[in-house]
């Protein structure tokens, strides 16, 4: 027994680290905040966007609600465009009246928490500290 | 929480807005009635050309005599108005409001540079403050009016601050911000801060009166 507790031990930290290490991993993988490099330095703190805990919590099967595709001005809402950064067809200072980045992260996620009465909207809730 | 923000985003931002012109017209309409009934010849006198004449002379730091009598309260009050109306219209923050209900988007101060003119307007307030209790002068002329103004201007740049460091619970904060802010626009034809809406015409009227029938400059 004296000698099967520090083994115990030991192997209950090794499966630990490696728990960790996996998470670790898997985390940078997977979004949980919202930076894209377009931006530059960012002047708030990156919106908390827990990218798939976020859509399973909001009942969010289809892809294309959020992932939307079209071109030359004109939304294509049955286009998904999955895996595509907004920034591909958003620019950050566009010509004309193309919605810009950062319009269009804050119309798209705003004007759904607004019209299901759930979810963030004031700046801080996002970009949190 | 929600609920709570969007109502005062929604319906109580438009009865606050709603309160602030529709009342300082009715102010500015009323003053002008009330003139023409107890003192027409001065609204006979009312000359374009004296009043800009005084009004920008006075918009000069130290230009006036006034202003030169006391510096420190000159140099907080440019500062302070300066400040005051500078970091709400130009806050990345209220813009950003701007565009999300009506699409409309302009020029913006950069939040560091917006967050120490708070902290400017701050001290102002101090400033004021500790003259209406120290000045033996200040304080005998002093009334609840003039507490009721300097506290309702203060509490949105101090909520405002708090909410944007998320110091404290954000999500109280920021309600508590919007309704001092709605608080204070509501307030403006009603009580002290009126001199928002007067400040123009009472320099406009004593311009012209020293310009056209004193004859002499009022700076
Ligand atoms: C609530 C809106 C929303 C929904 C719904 C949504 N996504 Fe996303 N997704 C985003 C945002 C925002 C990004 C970040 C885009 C960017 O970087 O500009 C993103 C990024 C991605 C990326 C890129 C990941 C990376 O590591 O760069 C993939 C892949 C992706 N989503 C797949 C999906 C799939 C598959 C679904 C459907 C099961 C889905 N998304 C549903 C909002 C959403
Ligand atoms: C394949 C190109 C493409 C991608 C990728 C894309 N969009 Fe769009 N989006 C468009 C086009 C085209 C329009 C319509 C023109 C415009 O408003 O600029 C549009 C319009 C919008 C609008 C305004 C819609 C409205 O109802 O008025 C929002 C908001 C928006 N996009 C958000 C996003 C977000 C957020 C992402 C990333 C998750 C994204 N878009 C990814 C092409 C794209
Ligand atoms: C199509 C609808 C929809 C879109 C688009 C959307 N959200 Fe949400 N979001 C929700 C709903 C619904 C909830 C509330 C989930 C709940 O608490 O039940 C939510 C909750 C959240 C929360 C709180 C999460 C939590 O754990 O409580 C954050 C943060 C958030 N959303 C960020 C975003 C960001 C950032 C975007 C844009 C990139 C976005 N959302 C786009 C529907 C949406
Ligand atoms: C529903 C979530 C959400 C809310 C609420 C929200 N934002 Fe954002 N915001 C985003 C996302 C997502 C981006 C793009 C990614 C990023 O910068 O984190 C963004 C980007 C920005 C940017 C450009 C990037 C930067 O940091 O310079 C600014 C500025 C900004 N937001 C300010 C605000 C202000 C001010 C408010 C309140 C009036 C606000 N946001 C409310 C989600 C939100
Ligand atoms: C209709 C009423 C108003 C609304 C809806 C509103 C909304 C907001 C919002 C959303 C923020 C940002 C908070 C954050 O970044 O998390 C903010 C900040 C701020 N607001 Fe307002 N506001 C209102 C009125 C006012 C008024 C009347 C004033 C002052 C006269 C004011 C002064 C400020 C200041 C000083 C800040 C913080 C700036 C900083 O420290 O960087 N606001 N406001
Ligand atoms: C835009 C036109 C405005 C003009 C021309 C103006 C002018 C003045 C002047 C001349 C003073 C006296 C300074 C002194 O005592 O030396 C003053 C004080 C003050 N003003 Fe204004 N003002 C304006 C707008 C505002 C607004 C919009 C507010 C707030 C909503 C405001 C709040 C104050 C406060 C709090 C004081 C100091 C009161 C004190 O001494 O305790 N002003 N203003």
């Amino acid at each position: 027994m004296k000698r099967t507790l520090p083994l115990l031990i030991l192997a209950a930290l090794t499966i630990v680290s490696a728990l960790a290490t996996v998470q670790a991993v898997m985390a940078q993988d997977a979004i949980t905040k919202l930076a894209p490099e377009a931006f530059g330095t960012l002047t708030r703190p990156p919106a908390v966007f827990v990218h798939d805990k976020h859509n399973e919590k909001a009942k969010l099967e289809e892809c294309v609600v959020c992932h939307h595709g079209g071109s030359d001005g004109k939304i294509d809402k049955s286009a998904s465009t999955e895996g595509t950064p907004c920034v591909e067809c958003h620019k950050v200072k566009p010509a004309g009246k193309a919605t810009n980045l950062k319009r269009a992260y804050h119309k798209q996620c705003i004007d759904c928490h607004r019209a299901k009465g759930k979810g963030p909207l004031a700046c801080g809730q996002c970009h949190k500290r | 929480m929600n609920a709570a923000y969007e109502f005062v985003t929604g319906p109580l931002a438009w009865l606050a807005w709603g309160i602030f012109l529709l009342g300082s017209a009715y102010r500015l309409y009323s003053m002008y009635q009330l003139a023409l009934k107890k003192d027409a010849p001065s609204v006979s006198f009312m000359d374009l050309g004296f009043s800009l004449r005084s009004i920008f002379n006075w918009l000069i730091p130290f230009n006036a005599l006034g202003w030169r009598k006391s510096p420190v309260m000159t140099v907080t009050t440019f500062a302070f108005h300066l400040c005051l109306i500078a970091v709400p219209v130009f806050l990345v923050a209220h813009v950003t409001l701007w565009t999300e209900f009506f699409g409309i988007s302009y020029a913006t101060l950069p939040d560091n540079v917006a967050d120490i003119m708070t902290l400017v307007v701050l001290a102002a307030c101090l400033v004021f403050a500790g003259r209406r209790l120290t000045q033996k002068e200040v304080a005998y002329i002093t009334t609840g009016k003039d507490w009721l103004a300097l506290t309702i201007v203060t509490l949105p740049f101090l909520t405002g601050f708090l909410a944007y460091h998320q110091v404290f619970d954000y999500q109280v904060m920021i309600v508590a911000h919007i309704v001092a802010g709605e608080i204070m626009l509501a307030a403006i034809p009603f009580t002290r801060l009126s001199h928002m809406v007067f400040a123009a015409f009472t320099r406009a009227y004593m311009g012209s009166e020293f310009g056209g029938v004193r004859h002499a400059r009022d700076w």
